[in-house]
């Protein structure tokens, strides 16, 4: 459309015929990124359940697989609830004297944890429980040690 | 009634007049407004964006509507400007202000370090581990406490003086809006610096990052027509 040719009666107020198109075009990129946002936050949720290993996992869980992840470390669990007396209200930040993340460290330091592919943290889980069934084939066999 | 006419205004394209055209402006500008502010709400807890986007809708069709019988509501494109640069305002803040004060939620410890560890691992790397919790990325707490206090507070308040068409409203919504490209600039640089930890090991780094945050750009896609518009239809 020839901005030049608009009479201003059509126009939105505060539009000058010379900005009409710079206007119209605004308002579309508007529409797109009010449509952009609202599907990717309806989206994200759903991505990183799923991705993360949601529904196998429990929310607790997924968040002690993400510790494991975190510190290359399989014993470390996500502790929840955090107690009120902790950082920063007095007592010691979260992990702290943990000292196996595995990171170069330097002023720019870089972390060595491998990323986290889709499902894997379920995988991981299972290959953890199963290694620990091998270490322990009497508790394998064993349906009450199986059940806890 | 005013003895001042106005031919062909009124949803009736009757006669009517100045008193009433006014009070039936405003009662459409209130009744679209309801609509959009309703869905602007539930956009702004993204989960449920899904539901506030037809609402959204609705209220700009009802804006529309009136708009197209003659009656003297917000412009189409003010109304988007300001409940979109709200909406921005809402989701960062949603996201910023958990980290800040509910960092050992398990709500938080399972949305931000998953988010983290897929597009930005300032918020997977060490997560909680600084005394007051959540992101441990270098300089990313600063950036938090400065949206939350100060840039996205008063860029609500700048949205509402420009939905409310005053004049404070639209240069605030300037003043907002350049100091979002100084929160972009700046975090990005900030970023960049830091990109060994932000980027390593992380699901769709980089690129996936800018795909992810590209859509909350409305803020500079604002600033051309707020410069453009005639501020003469704001009023002080």
């Amino acid at each position: 459309m020839d901005p030049t040719s608009t009479s201003t009666d059509d126009l939105p107020a505060g539009t000058s015929p010379e900005h009409s198109r710079l206007h119209n075009r605004i308002r579309r990129v508007c529409y797109v990124l009010l449509f952009a946002l609202v599907v990717e936050g309806a989206l994200t949720f759903p991505l990183l359940a799923l991705w993360y290993g949601f529904p196998e996992l429990s929310p607790h869980e997924v968040c002690d697989e993400l510790q494991k992840v975190m510190y290359t470390d399989d014993t470390r669990e996500c502790q929840q609830p955090v107690p009120l007396g902790d950082a920063p209200f007095g007592g010691p930040a979260e992990a702290e004297g943990q000292t196996t993340a595995r990171d170069e460290w330097g002023v720019q330091p870089r972390p060595q944890y491998p990323t986290v592919h889709y499902r894997d943290l379920v995988e991981n889980k299972e290959r953890r429980e199963a290694n620990a069934d091998d270490d322990d084939p009497e508790a394998a066999d064993d349906p009450d040690a199986a059940d806890g | 009634m005013t003895t001042t006419q106005l031919a062909g205004a009124g949803a009736g394209g009757g006669t009517i007049g100045l008193d009433d055209h006014a009070e039936e402006s405003r009662d459409a500008q209130r009744r679209a407004d309801r609509w959009l502010i309703g869905g602007t709400i539930l956009m702004g807890t993204a989960v449920l964006g899904i539901f506030g986007l037809p609402l959204f809708l609705k209220g700009l069709s009802l804006q529309r509507q009136a708009q197209r019988s003659g009656l003297s509501v917000r412009p189409i494109i003010v109304t988007l400007i300001g409940y979109m640069v709200m909406l921005d305002a809402a989701l960062n803040t949603f996201g910023w202000a958990i980290d800040l004060f509910a960092n050992h939620t398990l709500v938080s410890r399972l949305f931000l370090p998953t988010w983290g560890n897929m597009f930005d691992a300032g918020y997977f790397w060490h997560y909680n581990e600084l005394a007051v919790g959540g992101t441990s990325a270098p300089g990313e707490k600063a950036w938090e406490v400065v949206g939350v206090f100060v840039v996205f507070p008063m860029r609500i308040a700048a949205c509402i003086g420009l939905l409310q068409m005053k004049r404070w409203g639209h240069q605030w919504m300037i003043l907002t809006c350049w100091t979002g490209v100084i929160m972009w600039v700046g975090y990005v640089a900030n970023m960049t610096v830091y990109a060994d930890i932000r980027f390593t090991g992380v699901v769709f780094p980089v690129i996936g990052w800018w795909l992810y945050d590209i859509f909350y750009i409305t803020p500079f896609v604002s600033l051309p027509y707020l410069h453009t518009v005639n501020r003469e239809i704001f009023t002080d």
